[in-house]
């Protein structure tokens, strides 16, 4: 990029577009300038350069399970790549996540197939015994390796994460927005995105992809997953594989007052070093709290949901004997600690992925909760790619998935493992990686052809082409109007679910091929618009069809658990004509 | 405001590399980071703790409209 | 009368720089807008801003400065810029250190981890100027501590150190200003003019002294 280039850059001034269907009116009052939706685009989009890279595997996504990938793949002899949209440890749920679950056989009060058997019994059937039983049975072996590179040592883990990469020589490729997986003859051979930094469209010739690109929601307001939009789990939804899940729900409430400040929220869990947690089996991040709210209306009272307002309150979410309260942790201290406690371990709990409000409590353990902190995210490991077998496999030969990206049904439809989401994805990034080096030795390079590669390239440059359209901060302004009301996302019924899938639709059909980008910000923003709005899709598409209530999916109209005819997932994939098709997969097998 | 401001940043780019939402970069004329689009801001303290000079000031507000399950 | 006119003179001087060049920053210090921080850490900055223009001084504690001179012995005067030089050249040295001190305290990026980071940041100007400062105040310090060995060594003159010293400081101060201008924390419009003016006077002064008019010696009254 030339100077002139830059200096257009930093002169510029972005109309910062709010808004969302609230925002409309003050919009509107606001005035808006003639011309507003002109896309001016900051940069030359037709000299934008290309590079090219070449692996045997490819790993997307620097977190927990994307460390795991790259280092055993390594280790099992195939040439490995990182690249991610964030940086090495940095982006993600992962720097967040402070508990990590070890299966310790000598000092459990449980064995592995009593702790497999449990989780089962809480998960109501949803978990997937399989992949429970080998998050337990490799945790303290993931636990050991992270020790030795210094996790357990440090608040922030790009340090112990870069160590064994570079030990390995393993390339990391930072801030790099992957939008595409690329197959050919019915197998993945490749993927492209773009640089947020050096302005170049970058392919990527892989004979193996692991997807280790987390979860997503709807950039929500309170929880740390703004850069997660499900990009995994839509890019590989569109080349074909079966993506499930999505029906369930994260509960995570936040706090009323500055509902978007995570790090306030959490009350200085981010400034803390990581720590072991061992067995201690619940039913927790459900819906507990948003029925709560949706009968009794806000002000919730402040303190565990389940005592004072649920006296008053009849029904909602069924909770398993034995489970009939939701846990709660010991109460995190107060920000005030920010500066004098230099990162001592959690005792016992874990933040995002399990967090401070585990069980529904809210993070400001004095505020109002409000829900919704993580809207558009399902229970950790409940949705993503559907696994065909326990190697992390997805039913694109040469694709797999670990951590959050894949639906492995580890805890099931609820939390039931605290710091077992981050065993989780060490473990079953491990596994993939091996798998994908087994996989690679067989198979041959494909080359990708260049019409191919430029059909791609022009997709993906595609917002900052139009001369208008629709600014993707205002689409996701939109998209969060219509999905994180509670009686949207979480306490659901027909009419409402079919009314929201209706503007879904709007926006899929109607905005997200218009989406525009004046900059590779921009560029990044509307991808990861168009993503939301398939995963809004998918959300709403599996709950409609899931006529009945079970761990964190609740029906307002069929509250009831309905073991006759829901002992079964639901996976989602594309039809032969585009259109998004959904079937049921029973508890207790694997796809067809 | 979400990030607040910059003060005595070196220009290592470490809070560019480390904001998970892509919010700073470094501005080319001084070299120095700059909070570029301050909206994006998810509020996780990540470049503050990143940054070797803790330069960075953040507050507890979004500069956006905040949508949440019920008010 | 002359006596009591020389003391509160001299009271004056004192008075005046105590103002300048500790009470006049400590007040740029607190009006500045930049945000309050952690007591560790303002204390840090306000003991930085101090050392600075106590840094500063040192170019008016020398035997050129009539004004001063004029009251004190030249013993007194190069006393205090030797003490000074003592307190304030150990304090820089560390200064590096000093920025990522409150990181032991606190979660976040390891210190030594942002202090390598600190000092590999070649892509700014701020950062190469400070490096070479520190180089030049590690230079200054240890020839200003063994001058006289040096001095002796080298075969050379007094008055041939003084001109290494008064030149390598002058080069030492412009880019340590420069520097603070670039990259400080609290630096604003004001502090940084204060900081050209007193690094310009003292600079004029020192080289009119030696090179443009180096006949105006005043000797200790």
């Amino acid at each position: 990029m030339s100077d002139s280039e830059n200096s257009r850059l930093s002169g510029r001034q972005f109309l910062e577009l709010t808004g969302g269907v609230a925002g409309m009116a003050a919009l509107t009052s606001m005035g808006i300038a003639d011309g507003w939706a002109d896309n001016k685009v900051t940069l030359d989009t037709d000299n934008l350069s290309k590079q090219d890279h070449q692996t045997d595997v490819l790993v997307i996504g620097g977190g927990m399970a994307g460390l795991f990938a790259a280092v055993k793949a390594h280790d099992a002899g195939a040439i490995v790549m990182m690249v991610s949209k964030g940086r090495l440890g940095a982006s993600g749920q992962t720097p967040f996540a402070k508990g990590i679950f070890a299966f310790n056989p000598k000092t459990s009060k449980l064995t592995l197939d009593e702790f497999t058997n449990e989780v089962s019994r809480s998960a109501l059937g949803t978990s997937n015994p399989v992949y429970t039983r080998q998050m337990a049975e490799h945790s303290q072996a993931r636990v050991n390796e992270l020790k030795e590179w210094g996790f357990f040592d440090s608040v922030l883990c790009n340090r112990p994460f870069s160590n064994p990469l570079q030990k390995r020589n393993i390339p990391v490729i930072e801030r790099v927005m992957i939008t595409h997986l690329i197959k050919e003859d019915g197998k993945i051979v490749g993927a492209a995105g773009f640089s947020m930094d050096n302005e170049n469209v970058i392919s990527f010739s892989a004979k193996s992809i692991i997807l280790c690109t987390g979860a997503g929601g709807f950039k929500p307001n309170g929880f740390p997953i703004n850069d997660l939009t499900h990009d995994g789990t839509v890019m590989a939804y569109k080349i074909g594989a079966k993506v499930t899940g999505k029906e369930w729900n994260d509960g995570h409430p936040g706090q009323a007052k500055n509902a978007a400040a995570c790090f306030d929220g959490w009350h200085g869990m981010f400034e803390r070093k990581p720590g072991i947690t061992g067995v201690e089996i619940h039913h927790d991040l459900g819906v507990d709290m948003n029925y709560l709210a949706y009968m009794n209306g806000n002000p919730l009272e402040a303190g565990p949901p389940g005592m004072a307002a649920s006296n008053k309150t009849v029904g909602g979410p069924y909770r398993p004997a034995g489970f009939d309260q939701p846990h709660h942790p010991p109460p995190p201290p107060g920000d005030s600690d920010r500066v004098a406690g230099r990162g001592k371990p959690p005792a016992g709990f874990e933040p995002p992925p399990g967090g401070p409000a585990d069980g529904g409590r809210p993070p400001g353990m004095h505020g109002i909760p409000v829900g919704g902190s993580s809207a558009g995210m399902s229970i950790h490991k409940s949705e993503g790619l559907v696994p065909i077998n326990d190697q992390c496999e997805s039913n694109i030969p040469g694709l797999y998935a670990a951590g959050d990206a894949l639906g492995s049904y580890m805890a099931g439809a609820i939390y039931t493992q605290i710091g077992s989401s981050l065993a989780r994805s060490a473990v079953q990034g491990a596994i993939a990686g091996k798998a994908a080096a087994n996989y690679v030795q067989k198979t041959p390079m494909f080359k990708i052809s260049p019409v191919k590669l430029n059909q791609v390239k022009d997709e993906i440059l595609a917002p900052l082409k139009r001369q208008a359209g629709f600014g993707p901060a205002w689409v996701t302004q939109t998209l969060q109007g219509i999905m994180i009301p509670n009686f949207v996302l979480y306490i659901k019924k027909e009419s409402l679910l079919k009314a929201a899938l209706a503007y879904i639709e709007e926006l899929r059909d109607h905005h997200l091929p218009m989406l525009r980008a004046a900059d590779m910000h921009e560029l990044r923003l509307a991808h990861e618009t168009a993503n939301m709005i398939i995963s809004a899709e998918m959300k709403l598409k599996a709950s409609l069809m899931r006529k009945e209530s079970r761990c964190s999916h609740y029906r307002l109209d069929y509250p009831e658990i309905d073991n006759e005819n829901w002992q079964a997932w639901i996976n989602i994939y594309r039809g032969n004509k585009g259109e998004m098709q959904l079937e049921k997969q029973r508890f207790d097998a694997w796809p067809a | 405001m979400s990030i607040h401001s910059i003060n005595g940043c070196i220009g290592c780019g470490e809070c560019v590399k480390s904001c998970p939402t892509d919010v700073l970069r470094l501005d080319p004329h001084t070299g120095k980071a700059v909070i570029k689009y301050v909206a994006d801001c998810q509020i996780c303290h990540l470049c503050r703790l990143y940054c070797p000079v803790d330069a960075i000031i953040i507050s507890a507000e979004k500069t956006i409209p905040v949508v949440v399950s019920w008010g | 009368m002359g006596l009591n006119l020389i003391i509160s003179a001299k009271k004056i001087t004192i008075i005046s720089a105590l103002l300048i060049f500790i009470a006049l920053p400590v007040l740029l210090f607190i009006t500045g807008d930049s945000p309050g921080r952690t007591v560790l850490k303002d204390s840090i900055s306000i003991l930085t801003i101090i050392a600075f223009a106590l840094l500063l001084q040192q170019l008016f504690l020398t035997r050129h400065v009539k004004t001063i001179s004029q009251f004190y012995k030249l013993s007194q005067i190069s006393n205090r810029h030797k003490v000074t030089g003592y307190i304030i050249v150990p304090f820089f040295l560390l200064h590096p250190v000093l920025i990522v001190l409150p990181r032991f305290f606190e979660a976040g990026v390891e210190p030594l981890d942002a202090l390598i980071t600190i000092i590999t940041t070649f892509e700014s100007t701020g950062v190469i100027l400070g490096l070479i400062a520190w180089g030049l105040m590690l230079v200054l310090g240890i020839t200003a501590l063994f001058r006289y060995r040096l001095v002796k060594k080298l075969g050379v003159n007094y008055k041939a150190w003084r001109y290494f010293h008064g030149s390598l400081s002058i080069l030492f101060i412009s880019l340590a200003s420069w520097h603070a201008i670039e990259l400080g924390r609290h630096i604003n419009y004001l502090m940084a003019v204060f900081i050209i003016i007193c690094a310009l006077t003292g600079a004029v002064m020192l080289v009119r002294h030696y090179v443009v008019n180096p006949v105006i010696h005043i000797g200790a009254k």
